[in-house]
């Protein structure tokens, strides 16, 4: 290694601390990234998986209306028609005593056309496979699991266990045992379709029909050609990468959040650095005379800090994947709550995922080291390259970068003026947004300084005083450590004012919407008809709404219709946000006028007044837009539709859930009580009140955001390990004026106290810098990257309590930052500082 | 009439024409260098006398190519410095000029022995041929025994003579010393002079040396004064 850089590594290793706080900053933001990274790709993968492993070498896939496809069709397309490359399946999800599975249903003779996860000549068991395969055939709730699935669960051949599906209960029984490879069929229960039939309720019923008909688009325009009306084609690829983009907004803005945490340990490195710099200023004026050029000290500082920043993004990889396995459980939950069912329990390292996080480290680390380093070069040769000169570069500098600032601010507020609904143009006008805001905080807290020397002046003397000009004075190391600050503490006012405007607004949508008193559902399926009429006639029960939610698919996307029968009265809990000049009700219910959701409108560009074409079983239809409803649903992006409608044009009788209306005096929970005992024996219900509801729905929605609130708490332990290092870094510098004051006669208790005042006044000005951001933030976020990710419209709301405990966790963050750097300080010994000097 | 110290010009290893400097303290400026015409020979050692203040330093700067005058010509070695870009300076000073300071300045984060060679290996010194060099001039200031050692272990003496043998080790043209004995007691400051003016004339280079002390100027082949800006001869 050349001497110069042997000179630089000994000095970092000369620095501990120094090192190990710019490694472990930048070693959290690469740690989150790739954290973030393996948990969206991992879940992603496992889907992927999945749907591959369920696919098989199937093309193309048949499907119905909310009912499914008639069996018929299969019989006729096999029978009739003789096509061989088909295969029917019964597809539908399950309650087993180890939780959710996905209940598969095959026909056995027809699956070796497809290849899928299950090679059932080759299943696992003692006797003659054929005897399994009639097994399977001939008795009811045979059933097949995995070899994993069975590990997991400790099941055995001819093991017995409870399946419970739209609230009745099975018994399967496992005659046999499959291979699965990377965990693709973990959740699946495989039967046979007509055992899938019975369980899922679905008599004379298929969910799909699988077909291999390649790509050639003859075979597949003569396969479309013979299938009936209420039926499409529509390619297996299709519809997986359908459902996956489902989830990108959510995806894009966590990959959005993880940047923030590497965003704040960029300004950790660039303070790391560029405190090195300063330190080293005599040094780098001394190899400068000695004859290396300005190029070489210029990279000298970059490779440094490039080698922090391999060092650490190694460290942080490594970290992250321990990070990933945590995150994946949130991640996999809310996509399990808001998306998709995925099964997936471990991460799956990619190399891709490591690239990134590597490459975002080492860039982010010499990008922070840029400006440090152009500082190096540009030392004269001299020796004696005064603090003082730094300073009153920097002081030169602070306007200028606040101009620079401004000018930073206009191009976000242009990229969101000019970007439409692009999320990502979004998330990068934050970004602009807060670096347009930082490179104002060192004139701000300049400002800031000049105010509150005369309050400091006032609470502790003259060691009050010169702890707060002291920020001003010494800007070229405390505005970095503000600006860290201010940008972390601001991530939490804007995901706060946010996270609490949409709680608050999803609050008041539940108190309207929820407009009957008990709701009655089963899980996973239809609730029984008979169930319903017992469940109406019960005494107390003065009306009952319904709602049945379908699911239509076509090509590259996939519709909700959300068919109701309101209750007389109910309507009012529908906000219409708007409309045409026409009574929409009457519309709805009487003509095949239809609603949209406000994040559906968003999506799909559509306006009262519009059209929209969906499916029917007798072909495609065009219904009218009448008007847009707002709905904070999971689900949120459908189609209201009258249950009347629902039923002239769709073949499909069965009702998800019902809404009990009480006469007056009637209590809840003993309409529950009933409800539960009538249908005892025939349908386990899901009956609760609609405060029951209310609280349960709020849970969900508080989930949701548990992972968000990791992160930037993430961030934040970021920022305060730049605030940690910033104040080491200062007393370090400042080691001989403070020997001075003790050689004067401060104790070790006052000065320790001034250090104190000094980190606490940092906390407080990053706090108020903090909250103009965290506003702006807060705006962004709701009005652009909600909007666009999800096509929400959120009512701001920001609370006094919010942005007051803001300000005071930044003071007391930074002072807790603090107390190290104030103890070391205090209990150094004047002599050796001075002497050291 | 340039001050000239030999007679013989085509020795002339550091030609001095017009060089003025000035420095602006807010609205006042201080003229630290007026015009000053000088020719050293080569081989020869000079003091530069004046007292705290009068641009010794800044001379020394100057004529590394360290600063650049505000007018006047420098040459070194046949060479105008002042006509060179700050890169084509620095690997000027880097080859043609060793450096002694009244602080030592070596680097803290490297042994003895490395610090020699980093002028060595920024000259592109093989390895091999560094490694002899090190030991020759560790052997001539008497520190074999402390190449390993790191700066903050040594005294000052010994600091200052790892600095003769990082300002020699390349056999630079010219050597420059601003202070270097400031720091020391009389014993160590005579030895360290004694071995800095032995080992020049070895190598037959051309020194100056920036002092206020007579002491210092009697080790030298002639002594000048710095004042008003002036240089004069004393």
């Amino acid at each position: 290694m050349p001497v110069i850089y042997r000179a630089s590594l000994s000095y970092l290793l000369r620095h501990p601390w120094q090192l190990t706080l710019a490694v472990v900053g930048i070693c959290i933001g690469v740690a989150v990234i790739v954290a973030v990274d393996l948990a969206n790709s991992s879940a992603r993968k496992a889907f992927l998986l999945s749907m591959d492993a369920i696919t098989g070498v199937a093309t193309h896939q048949v499907i119905g209306g909310p009912a499914g496809l008639d069996e018929t069709l299969y019989r006729e397309l096999r029978v009739a028609r003789g096509l061989t490359n088909i295969a029917p399946v019964v597809e539908g999800y399950g309650d087993a005593p180890s939780g959710p599975v996905r209940i598969f249903g095959v026909d056995v003779f027809a699956e070796r056309a497809m290849e899928r996860f299950a090679d059932l000549d080759s299943v696992a068991t003692d006797d003659d496979p054929t005897s399994l395969i009639g097994d399977l055939l001939t008795e009811p709730g045979a059933a097949l699991v995995s070899e994993a699935t069975a590990a997991a669960l400790g099941l055995r051949r001819g093991d017995m266990i409870e399946l419970v599906t739209a609230g009745r209960v099975h018994a399967a029984r496992i005659i046999g045992i499959f291979e699965s490879t990377g965990g693709a069929a973990d959740d699946v229960l495989l039967t046979d379709v007509a055992t899938a039939q019975v369980w899922l309720n679905q008599p004379g019923r298929l969910t799909r029909i699988d077909a291999r008909l390649g790509d050639h688009p003859d075979a597949v325009a003569r396969f479309q050609e013979i299938l009936p009306a209420g039926t499409r084609l529509l390619s297996a690829a299709g519809r997986t990468r359908a459902t996956t983009e489902m989830s990108t907004a959510f995806m894009t803005n966590l990959t959005a959040m993880s940047l923030l945490a590497l965003l704040v340990g960029l300004f950790l490195i660039y303070n790391s650095v560029s405190f090195s710099v300063l330190q080293r200023r005599g040094l780098i004026g001394v190899l400068r005379a000695l004859g290396i050029t300005r190029r070489q000290a210029f990279t000298l500082v970059v490779v440094e800090s490039a080698g922090i920043g391999l060092i650490a993004s190694v460290i942080g990889v490594l970290v992250g994947i321990g990070l990933g396995e945590r995150l994946l459980v949130l991640v996999s939950q809310s996509i399990n709550d808001l998306y998709f069912r995925v099964n997936v329990t471990a991460v799956d390292v990619s190399g891709l995922s490591i690239t990134k996080g590597m490459l975002a480290g080492i860039a982010a680390s010499t990008l922070a080291a840029a400006v440090p380093a152009f500082e190096a070069a540009a030392y004269p040769p001299r020796l004696a390259l005064l603090r003082s000169t730094v300073e009153h570069r920097a002081r030169h500098l602070v306007p200028l970068i606040a101009g620079l600032g401004v000018l930073t601010l206009l191009v976000a507020a242009a990229t969101l003026w000019s970007s439409a609904r692009s999320l990502v143009a979004g998330l990068a006008a934050v970004f602009l947004v807060i670096f347009g805001f930082a490179m104002c905080i060192p004139l701000a807290v300049r400002g800031l300084a000049i105010l509150f020397e005369r309050p400091g002046r006032h609470l502790a003397g003259l060691p009050g005083a010169m702890a707060i000009s002291g920020i001003a004075t010494s800007l070229s190391r405390t505005g970095v450590a503000i600006v860290a600050l201010a940008v972390a503490v601001s991530a939490t006012i804007g995901v706060s004012v946010m996270v609490d405007s949409f709680r608050g607004s999803v609050s008041a949508w539940l108190e309207r919407s929820l407009q009957a008193d008990v709701y009655v559902g089963a899980q996973g399926g239809p609730l029984d008809p008979e169930v319903i009429a017992d469940l109406a006639a019960l005494p107390g029960v003065a009306h009952v709404s319904s709602s049945r939610r379908a699911r239509f698919e076509y090509t590259g996307g996939q519709t909700d219709v959300l068919a109701i029968d309101m209750a007389p009265g109910s309507y009012a809990g529908t906000e219409i946000i708007d409309s045409l000049d026409v009574d929409v009700w009457r519309a709805f219910d009487a003509g095949d006028a239809v609603l949209v959701s406000e994040p559906y409108a968003y999506q799909h560009e559509v306006a009262p007044g519009d059209t929209i074409t969906l499916p029917t079983t007798s072909g495609d239809r065009i219904f009218p837009i009448v008007a847009i409803y707002q709905s904070y649903d999971v689900s949120a992006s459908a189609i209201l539709m009258s249950r009347d409608t629902y039923d002239r044009y769709w073949d499909d009788t069965a009702i998800d859930s019902i809404g009990l209306y009480l006469d007056e005096g009637a209590n809840a929970d003993a309409i529950i009580a009933m409800a539960t005992a009538i249908a005892a024996n025939r349908q386990a219900l899901r009956a609760r009140s609609n405060s029951d509801i209310r609280v349960l729905s709020l849970e969900i929605f508080d989930r949701t955001f548990i992972i968000t609130d990791v992160l930037y708490w993430l961030a934040t332990g970021v920022a305060l390990i730049g605030i940690l290092s910033a104040m080491l870094a200062l007393q370090l510098e400042r080691a001989r004026d403070l020997a001075v004051l003790r050689a004067l006669g401060m104790t070790p208790a006052e000065l320790g106290g001034m250090i104190t005042l000094q980190t606490g006044a940092i906390g407080l000005f990053s706090g108020l810098a903090a909250l103009p951001l965290g506003v702006a933030m807060a705006y962004i976020l709701i009005d652009v990257i909600n909007r666009r990710a999800f096509g929400w419209q959120i009512d701001m709301d920001v609370g006094a309590g919010v942005l007051v405990s803001a300000v005071l966790f930044a003071v007391l963050a930074a002072v807790v930052a603090g107390l190290y750097p104030a103890w070391r300080a205090a209990n150094s010994r004047p002599a050796l500082a001075m002497r050291e000097e | 009439m340039p001050i000239t110290l030999m007679a013989d010009t085509t020795d002339i290893e550091i030609r001095l024409r017009k060089l003025s400097r000035a420095f602006s303290e807010g609205k006042h400026v201080h003229q630290v260098l007026h015009g000053i015409d000088a020719d050293f020979a080569r081989g020869e050692t000079i003091a530069i006398r004046g007292r705290s203040g009068s641009g010794k330093s800044t001379l020394l700067n100057l004529i590394a190519g360290i600063d650049v005058p505000d007018a006047g010509s420098i040459e070194v070695s046949g060479i105008d410095i002042t006509k060179l870009s700050e890169r084509d300076r620095t690997l000027f000073r880097r080859k043609h000029v060793g450096f002694v300071y009244q602080a030592f300045n070596l680097v803290p984060t490297l042994t003895v022995a490395d610090n020699i060679r980093l002028v060595l290996e920024l000259n592109e010194v093989t390895r091999i041929d560094a490694n002899a060099r090190i030991r020759e001039l560790l052997d001539a200031v008497e520190l074999s025994d402390r190449a390993d050692s790191f700066p903050d272990i040594l005294s000052g003496g010994e600091q200052q003579r790892v600095a003769i043998a990082r300002a020699l080790c390349h056999g630079p043209a010219v050597l420059l010393a601003d202070e270097p004995t400031g720091n020391l007691d009389d014993a160590t400051a005579d030895a360290v002079l004694r071995l800095l003016d032995q080992l020049v004339r070895a190598a037959g280079g051309t020194m100056l040396i920036a002092t206020h002390s007579a002491r210092v100027a009697r080790f030298c082949d002639c002594s000048l004064t710095l004042a008003a800006g002036k240089l004069m001869a004393e």
